[in-house]
């Protein structure tokens, strides 16, 4: 198969995906021209420029770093319509309004690019119809690409093909979705509102049916529906806030309109109440209020009998919360079947409902339950599709206990199940997913790239893959070999959050010995957190105990296995995604190389409680201050201590690979993958290629010339002023001149010449003498008990 | 006591016209600006043979990068004045511009020269903070606790000064509002035309295939006045400084790009070329604060100054005080009692802008060009000063 390749691509539409799916082309080092209409006067270009510059202000952020915003170029479609003529990939978000499509499509077509793909992020207009608006030798290269809000987080796209698609064009392009832009691709039929929307908008109606009919409050629904049942905090309500309530009931409308036989179609209407906080403005998140609103510091939750609003409490009853808190999937879903109280009752029925509407429409809407589970997790951030929920509480008995409802007429329709529901134990197993339309089960997409997937996710009841055989393992660590490469030893914390314990440096430090034996490179890998630092349980209990000599040997073998990772004699590959904090970002800073998922969160954060990085993090930055100096006429290391010095001063974390590679705790030549299920395949192959080009380990350091005492000085004149300015405590400037002195080599003449032991003493001796005061373990035993930093 | 053998008459005062840090003099370099202001101020007396003149002073807060190497030198060949004229660079931070103006006329009143010129540069645009190219303090700061002001950053200064003296967060926006509105006023009655010497920057910019692109612009009046300043768009900016403090961006001074020269004569010039001059030096003084209320120097610097002269302070007609932040100006302005009516009475550096050692220089400009105008006698220059002085200048107009 060959590749796509996109050298350049275009957005159609200016607006909020419009926008955010630019900035993600140009996150994945793809140049974008970003069209929208002229304004009516002074710049042509002025509404694309607006979108661009809100793209470096949106929270979370579209862009991987603000400075991505220049590879996107404003265009109009009055002007530069030509530039179509150089883009290989166009992808059109314009307002869902079947006529503008077709008169954009019309003025495009002339100007496309022969062989350029064109596809419609349209949520829920019909791809075939779309089509028909381009010139029958377009047509082969058009297909749906439906993104989720927000397009760079989400990981979902659905794919939708026209009756006239390529099938090699989709292939290449579902591809290029998933390794380039990092996305989870569901492949979708030409069906209104697509898999996800159809399902998720479904679930949401269901829910507020459910919640008026049981007259429940919207606050204690959102308690229900978050993440005690899987779901994201935002849960039912807060969601149809951040989506925009008239936005919402122009999707439930689409499926009024458009699924007139649906035989849910009575209940495809806004609540009237929904309506009539529409028809008042409260439009949610965007207007400040909706059906729910900020009064002071307070949530207050639109209460449809009142007709106003109350503060919003949200809770959820004792007997209630104890069955969600059975662990059996089968005897809870019992369990809140058979309880008569109405919050119960709601989340029953909401489930039933939605496991019978998916059930009875999967054969017009996805290939397979596999799609509609993967939909709902990547699209919707539920941790389990409705399908997996369905199987794991017993496929049979929950199908007998709709089928009993259905009879009762206590379901939203009286649709039966379809035929195929009864035959079956459940819809996923190993041999592939249940495909209701083909009555046959589906394995996985055979394209070449999910092969790269070395622990792809899996729904409920698929086969596991492989575990790699066990090469030694103790309580904190495992050290293994994947089949793809058996030559390199992977070594995986197992620690809670992946905290690094006593077991995890110990195992770490047998890991890089048995490796340098017995194998040609070794990777650091497992699933996300990278590690979130220390155990700061064993540091407290070690404080509170008195025992700081041995604080301080734990140290210098937290430094000692820091420096066997940098040292090995055969190449180390940090694998890192998700947050990789205090000393997982020093672990990653000593590796030889970087293999970094975009969505990284790392940062040295340990004046977060009252420390200062000491596991090699403050030598690093020292070193590689005296590096960049060198390279300089004049250069003093001073210049980059001074930035060093802010980012573990504020316990500055990075928001993703790249800024990681920004605030210095990766290098500009470290790998950047968007797919983290990549992660493990790109660090083997790293690995092996950095031992197969004869690999030598970096030598101590020596001769590094420090700011020494002046520096730290000049980095006290900031302190002194945050203090008396009252930015920061007496502790604060304690912690942060402690971390002066650190990055500044200790206080010896400046410009100094030491080398590397040196600067682990002197982090050390930092380090422990924080450890020993009163605040940073009151910071420390803080942290501990609520999750949160103590200002003291 | 003074020995002073002739008095020093200003017969020319000329600058540039403020620029916005990064704004119309982005690309200029502050040698340029300076040899523009000193080849301006010698082209308005053209009766005197600039091969007289006996030295260039120029001031100058962060004599370093672009404008190191002795700028004055640089600035006066750059400005094309005789080889045979000697320069000289000084530093006295924020008064370096209204020290050159005091040292140029010493010299004259020694009796060593006859015609002097006096002139401050500063881009604050090249400079990446406001400690120059290279910070590095002396740890012994630190060690003692009477010291630590040292450090102090010059907007903590100012709170402390805030704080001390009682001045509100209201009262200092209504000044910076007032700022603006002065200045906005005599900028739109032209009452800064005859001070400023246009200048036409011309920047070299990437242009078609590869060849450059000269942009001109004629830069002619003060980037800094906003019309649109209100004491409400000013209640919404967050104190800089400190946590709850009350000096924000907006009543703070403007960090910016100027430069301005003086020309100074003995009586003997005045006779032989019959120069009428703008005024007489009267007197300079400056005078040491804690560093850490450095804002309040003038109120040691204009007693001492009045004093020395023998002239009272209500006798002065117009006081340029240079506004590095409304807190430590209205300290300032209430300790000592001074009358607000003929403090800068077209604006002050919250609105026309501070290029740090320039700004004696171009405040004496304006000083002696607003006199001319409105009449008087007395008028003064003063400041305060980093690490904790104070500086005042006086000038009998003739």
């Amino acid at each position: 198969m060959s590749s796509l390749i996109v050298r350049k691509a275009a957005v159609l539409g200016a607006g909020v995906m419009g926008a955010q799916i630019a900035a993600h082309l140009a996150n994945a080092d793809v140049p974008v021209v970003l069209f929208d209409l002229a304004a009516k006067e002074g710049d042509p270009n002025a509404i694309v420029r607006k979108a661009i510059d809100g793209l470096k202000k949106q929270s979370p952020a579209p862009l991987m770093s603000k400075d991505r915003a220049q590879y996107i170029d404003a265009a109009n479609y009055d002007q530069h319509l030509p530039l179509l003529g150089e883009c290989d990939l166009v992808i059109e978000a314009i307002a869902e309004k079947m006529e503008w499509k077709e008169d954009l499509y019309r003025k495009i077509a002339p100007h496309l690019k022969p062989g350029a793909i064109v596809a419609s992020n349209t949520s829920g207009l019909s791809i075939n119809h779309l089509a028909q608006h381009l010139p029958a030798a377009l047509r082969p290269d058009f297909c749906g690409v439906h993104f989720f809000n927000p397009p760079r987080y989400m990981s979902l796209v659905e794919i939708i093909a026209t009756t006239d698609s390529d099938g090699a064009m989709l292939d290449r392009l579902e591809t290029w979705l998933t390794t380039r832009l990092g996305k989870g691709v569901v492949r979708a039929k030409d069906t209104p509102n697509f898999v996800a929307n159809r399902v998720g908008v479904f679930s949401m109606l269901a829910v507020m049916f459910h919640t008026t009919r049981l007259g429940l409050g919207c606050d204690e629904v959102d308690a229900l529906t978050g993440p005690k049942i899987g779901r994201p905090k935002s849960a039912t309500f807060r969601t149809a806030d951040v989506v925009g309530l008239d936005t919402l009931d122009h999707v439930v409308k689409t499926m009024r309109d458009t699924l007139p036989g649906d035989p849910w179609h009575s209940h495809f209407n806004s609540p009237q109440w929904l309506l009539g906080l529409i028809g008042k403005g409260a439009l949610g998140q965007k207007t400040k209020a909706g059906i729910f609103t900020k009064v002071g510091k307070d949530i207050h939750v639109f209460d449809p009998a009142a007709g106003d609003y109350r503060p919003s409490t949200g809770i959820v009853a004792p007997e209630v919360a104890d069955i969600l808190k059975i662990k059996h999937p089968a005897e809870r879903l019992n369990a809140l079947r058979a309880h008569a109280h109405p919050q119960a009752q709601l989340l029953w029925c909401s489930f039933r409902d939605v496991f019978h509407y998916c059930a009875y429409h999967l054969a017009d809407i996805a290939d397979n339950a596999r799609d509609v589970d993967f939909a709902m997790r990547w699209g919707f951030g539920w941790n389990q599709g409705p399908f997996e929920t369905w199987q794991a509480a017993g496929w049979k008995a929950v199908a007998e206990a709709i089928k009993e409802d259905i009879a009762a007429g206590k379901t939203m329709s009286a649709a039966p199940l379809p035929a195929w529901v009864f035959t079956r134990e459940g819809v996923h197993e190993a041999a592939g997913s249940w495909s209701a339309a083909a009555q046959t089960l589906k394995p996985r997409s055979d394209l070449p790239v999910y092969r790269r997937q070395r622990y792809p996710e899996r729904v409920l009841g698929e086969a596991a893959d492989a575990a790699g055989t066990t090469v030694w393992e103790n309580e904190g660590v495992r050290l293994w070999t994947h089949p793809q490469d058996a030559g390199i030893a992977i070594v995986s914390v197992r620690s809670k959050m992946h905290a690094l314990g006593a077991a995890v440096v110990d195992g770490l430090l047998t890991a890089v010995a048995k490796a340098e034996a017995e194998f040609d490179g070794l990777v650091l890998w497992h699933e996300a957190p990278f590690a979130v630092g220390a155990n700061l349980q064993e540091v407290l209990e070690a404080c509170q105990a008195g025992r700081f000599d041995e604080l301080e040997a734990m140290v210098a073998k937290f430094q000692r296995a820091s420096m066997a990772f940098k040292h090995a004699q055969i190449p180390t590959v940090a694998a890192v995604q998700g947050m990789a904090l205090g000393g997982g970002c020093e672990f990653a800073m000593h590796a030889s190389h970087r293999v970094l998922a975009l969505e990284s969160y790392i940062g040295l954060v340990e004046a977060g409680v009252g420390l200062i990085p000491a596991g090699g993090g403050c030598k690093e930055f020292v070193l590689n201050a005296a590096e960049i100096a060198k390279r300089q006429t004049g250069g003093e290391p001073f210049n980059a201590i001074q930035s060093a010095f802010q980012t573990i001063a504020y316990a500055k974390t990075s928001g993703s690979g790249q800024e990681a590679r920004d605030l210095g705790f990766a290098k500009a030549s470290d790998d950047l993958v968007f797919h983290p299920g990549e992660l493990l395949h790109v660090a083997l192959c790293r690995a092996r290629a950095l031992a197969e080009a004869g690999y030598r380990p970096p030598l101590r350091a020596r001769n590094v010339a420090v700011a020494g005492r002046n520096g730290v000085a000049t980095l006290e004149m900031m302190l002194v002023n945050l203090k008396e300015g009252g930015f920061i405590s007496a502790h604060d400037y304690r912690v942060g001149r402690a971390a002066a002195v650190a990055l500044c080599g200790g206080e010896v003449e400046t410009g100094t010449l030491v080398d590397d032991e040196w600067l682990l003493q002197v982090e050390r001796k930092e380090f422990v003498a924080l450890l020993k005061t009163a605040e940073t373990q009151a910071r420390i035993q803080h942290t501990l008990e609520t999750g949160k930093p103590l200002r003291n | 006591m003074s020995r002073q053998v002739q008095e020093a008459y200003i017969v020319a005062a000329t600058r540039l016209p403020t620029a916005k840090r990064n704004g119309m003099f982005r690309t200029t370099r502050p040698d340029s600006m300076l040899a523009h202001v000193l080849a301006s101020v010698v082209a308005q007396v053209p009766q005197i043979d600039p091969g007289l003149i006996g030295d260039v002073i120029v001031g100058c807060a962060m004599p370093e990068g672009e404008q190191g190497m002795n700028v004055a030198r640089i600035g006066l060949l750059l400005a094309g004045l005789p080889d045979t004229v000697p320069g000289i660079t000084i530093n006295r931070f924020c008064s370096s511009g209204l020290q050159a103006v005091a040292d140029a006329a010493a010299r004259i009143r020694l009796g060593e020269a006859d015609v002097m010129i006096a002139a401050g540069t500063e881009s604050m645009s090249v400079m990446p903070n406001m400690m120059g190219n290279k910070v590095s303090l002396n740890p012994a700061i630190f060690a003692k606790e009477e010291n630590l002001g040292i450090a102090y950053g010059m907007g903590l200064t100012a709170e402390k000064v805030a704080q001390q003296w009682k001045v509100s967060r209201e009262d200092q926006d209504a000044f910076a509002v007032a700022s603006h509105r002065k200045a906005v006023a005599a900028i739109a009655a032209g009452h800064f035309r005859a001070e400023i010497s246009p200048y036409a920057t011309r920047s070299q910019m990437p242009g078609e295939q590869g060849t450059v692109r000269i942009v001109e612009r004629l830069c002619e009046n003060d980037e800094g006045p906003r019309a649109d300043a209100s004491v409400e768009g000013l209640a919404k900016l967050k104190p800089v400084f400190a946590a709850r403090g009350s000096v924000t961006a907006g009543n703070a001074s403007q960090m910016s790009d100027g430069a301005a020269a003086v020309m100074l004569v003995s009586e003997k010039i005045l006779k032989q070329f019959n120069l009428q001059p703008l005024a007489r030096f009267a007197g300079f003084s400056v005078a040491g604060v804690p560093a850490e209320i450095m804002g309040i120097g003038p109120v040691k610097a204009i007693p001492k100054v009045l004093a020395q002269a023998g002239v009272r302070q209500d006798d002065l007609d117009w006081i340029e005080l240079n506004e590095a932040f409304a807190a430590q100006a209205l300290a300032v302005v209430r300790d000592l009692g001074l009358d607000p009516e003929k403090v800068n009475p077209q604006g002050g550096a919250i609105a026309l802008g501070h290029p740090l050692g320039a700004t004696g220089a171009i405040r004496t400009a304006t000083l002696l060009h607003g006199m001319k105008r409105t009449g008087g006698k007395w008028g003064m220059v003063s400041m305060c000063i980093g690490t904790g002085m104070g500086a005042a200048g006086l000038f009998e107009v003739l």
